[in-house]
């Protein structure tokens, strides 16, 4: 599906945190769709739809009621359909543990949330300008946390 | 040692037993042959006398013939010759009994012999004068010559008699003497026989003695034995049993009442009585395991518990062991141990361990959380700073840029904080995993991570090839990472920071530091840099978590860097030690173990 527009979506239980992710992406001059889902049975909800529109990159975060960001990673890779969409985890902590889990469930990019404004807006630039094709194929755990 | 030197006794009073019975019993053989001679003897001399008599009465009925006969010659009267024919029989009669009795003599039989020719031929003599008498033809010469004959005849045998008489007489003599030397003989041999038995009676006396006393010591020892055993009870709560099996009995020691809470011996020591004081709930799993015992020869300890009158429940610990006794009876001896405080004190230790371990979870837990959780909040606030400092910044008066700079300060510094805690909390996990790491790329590693900050102040480090080892990675990292920050924190404003790190392999009795090392060898590395250092007396209180020696407008840090540090060598079982002198240096040394 080719379009004009990089199409994004951020599934964030938390306000505050979506307010600076669609501010950020205001602020960008980047032509981009933010879609926003507050938990991951409502994400999943839409990706599931037969005329949802994929993302080219969906923003997971771990922690959220109902349906956690693990879950919906796994939901996500088990569909063949949804294999395509590129996944960056988008969390608070950056724990050995929770890295570990999604890098082997199959996530491309895991991104601790920054507490800069202007970071975030580097951070969100980067990622949605990433060339996935050639960062999935040259992956590894060394690059898989975005350190800038 | 002991067995052997009742065998060695037993073997000796056999010896003498036996040496006593072959003494006594060649005595008697010599005292009934000592008596026997003395009988023989005794006869001999007898004999003697009879041999002796009998020749008298030879000679004396020879004469009597001789006379008669010659009574004759003159009278003519046949009267005279009664006993001469009397004689003759008389006189064959003696000689039988002399031959008779001198059998065993040769000399005298020959002498015998002798005397019997020369009387048949008195006799025959006789019969030859006998006519002449008779026929009155006296005064011839060949009368005159046989009574010349004759009267030589009879010489002859005085002669030969007194002859047989010395002989007989000089036998006499010689047994006579024999006897007396026998009889003289006599009380000595008793006497010596008489001592011989008193010296034998007398040692083997003292040999009883002797063992008597020995078995008397021995028993002295065994008394002083027993008691300490008792005491020895008393003191490590236990008591001993003895079950002889044939005859169903038991023996109880003192302490066994005492570990039942009753008076030494103050009720009859039987299997049943015993089992009144056990625990219900053990009874079975108690007999059972006895039986057991009495057939299999080694068991492990029973653990079961009783009841004493009182009511309160103590644990015991038995073990028992049949053996043979010195006469084959088979019997079970045993000994319980009261393990009560033992099993109480597991019983708390392990409730305190648990205790231990839940609040060590739950503060690991909290630590963790509270460092984590409190992330998030932070993180907003900090951006929402960054957004009012882009966003509003030119609305705000000079205090309000000045309070916002303070706010940005100090949600920085609780950054910081929240960061070392998670750091410490995370050291705090147990899930360690020791692998072989190359300690030199460790260091280049924290290196790299300070490695802006080493630009900025232009310091010089200097290390010596460092080793390999059995390390948990990452936190060895961190040790490295925060000894570098340290010194290059807290160094001289005025003066290019120089650290240096040396390595030694050394052996624990050279280091007078490592007092309760386990290890003989370590790992020594020493970082020394030429800061700002510290006073010797807060060497240790830098180590404690939050302790912090200067304050934070001069130097930024949160008290949990050096924590970290700590922690991280006691989880490797190590050793680090702080050495400061104020505008000098520090020394920070760290001992790994030697694997």
């Amino acid at each position: 599906m080719q379009t004009d527009y990089i199409h994004i979506i951020l599934a964030d239980d938390d306000e505050d945190d979506i307010l600076f992710f669609t501010d950020a992406f205001d602020e960008l001059k980047i032509n981009t769709k933010v879609n926003t889902f507050k938990d991951g049975v409502e994400l999943m909800n839409y990706l599931n739809k037969e005329e949802s529109l994929m993302p080219n990159v969906l923003f997971l975060d771990l922690n959220m009621p109902k349906k956690s960001g693990i879950e919906c990673l796994t939901e996500i890779k088990a569909c063949h359909k949804m294999a395509e969409i590129a996944i960056a985890i988008y969390s608070t902590s950056a724990s050995e543990e929770d890295i570990e889990k999604t890098f082997v469930l199959g996530a491309n990019i895991y991104i601790k949330k920054p507490s800069d404004f202007k970071k975030l807006k580097k951070v969100l630039s980067e990622v949605v300008s990433i060339n996935w094709q050639y960062h999935t194929n040259s992956l590894n755990k060394d690059n898989f946390l975005l350190r800038l | 040692m002991k067995k052997k030197y009742f065998f060695k006794s037993t073997l000796f009073l056999r010896v003498i037993l036996l040496l006593s019975l072959f003494v006594i019993l060649v005595i008697g053989g010599f005292t009934y042959r000592h008596i026997s001679n003395l009988t023989n003897s005794t006869e001999i001399v007898v004999k003697t006398y009879k041999v002796n008599v009998e020749l008298e009465q030879v000679i004396s009925y020879l004469r009597e013939a001789e006379s008669g006969y010659k009574n004759y010659i003159v009278t003519k009267d046949t009267f005279y010759l009664k006993p001469y024919l009397n004689t003759k029989e008389k006189v064959d009669n003696s000689f039988l009994k002399l031959d008779e009795l001198i059998n065993v003599n040769p000399e005298q039989q020959e002498n015998l012999r002798v005397l019997n020719k020369l009387k048949d031929s008195l006799f025959s003599n006789f019969s030859k004068t006998y006519p002449h008498v008779k026929n009155d033809i006296t005064n011839t010469e060949t009368f005159k010559t046989l009574l010349f004959e004759e009267k030589i005849i009879m010489d002859s045998i005085r002669r030969q008699v007194t002859n047989m008489f010395n002989l007989e007489n000089k036998l006499l003599n010689e047994r006579q003497k024999e006897y007396q030397s026998d009889l003289q003989f006599t009380p000595l041999f008793f006497y010596l026989v008489l001592l011989i038995t008193l010296i034998l009676i007398i040692l083997a006396y003292n040999k009883i003695s002797n063992d008597l006393k020995n078995i008397k010591a021995k028993n002295d020892q065994l008394l002083i034995f027993k008691e300490s055993s008792n005491q020895s009870e008393i003191i490590g709560k236990h008591g001993n049993w003895v079950w002889h099996i044939e005859s169903n009995v038991f023996t109880y020691s003192d302490n066994l009442y005492r570990l039942l809470g009753e008076e030494p011996q103050s009720f009859e020591a039987t299997l049943d009585n015993f089992l009144k004081f056990v625990h219900p709930e053990d009874v079975d799993k108690l007999t059972q395991e006895l039986n057991k015992m009495i057939d299999v020869e080694e068991l492990p300890f029973i653990n079961y518990r009783i009841i004493q009158k009182n009511g309160s429940i103590k644990h015991l610990k038995a073990y028992a062991k049949s053996f043979y006794s010195v006469d084959g009876q088979k019997r079970l001896l045993g000994n319980t141990s009261d393990v009560t405080n033992e099993v109480e004190s597991i019983l708390t230790l392990e409730e305190r361990n648990l205790e231990l371990e839940r609040n060590n979870k739950e503060l690991s837990a909290f630590n963790y959380a509270a460092s984590h959780d409190l992330q998030e909040p932070l993180r907003k606030i900090q951006t929402f700073i960054s957004r009012l400092e882009e966003k509003e910044a030119d609305k705000f008066s000079d205090s309000g840029h000045q309070y916002l700079e303070r706010i940005k300060s100090a949600a920085a510094r609780m950054r910081l904080l929240i960061d070392d805690l998670l750091q410490f909390s995370r050291t705090n996990k147990p899930d360690k995993e020791f692998v072989n790491a190359d300690l030199n790329e460790l260091f280049e590693n924290a290196k790299q991570d300070v490695a802006i900050t080493i630009l900025e102040k232009k310091a010089q480090i200097t290390n010596d090839t460092l080793p390999t080892a059995l390390v948990i990675a990452f936190q060895i990292q961190q040790l490295f990472l925060n000894l570098l920050s340290n010194s290059l924190k807290y160094s001289k404003e005025d003066k290019t920071p120089i650290i240096k790190i040396n390595y030694s392999k050394v052996s624990t009795k050279d280091e007078p530091q490592l007092l309760k090392a386990s290890k003989s060898n370590y790992h020594k590395i020493t970082f020394i840099d030429n800061g700002i250092g510290f006073d010797q007396k807060y060497a240790e209180k830098i180590f404690d978590l939050f302790n912090r020696l200067h304050n934070k407008q001069d130097y930024s840090g949160t008290g949990i860097g050096l924590s970290i540090c700590k922690k991280i060598i006691e989880n490797h079982k190590g050793f680090i030690f702080a050495k400061g002198e104020i505008s000098v240096g520090s020394v920070f040394t760290v001992y790994l173990p030697f694997s």
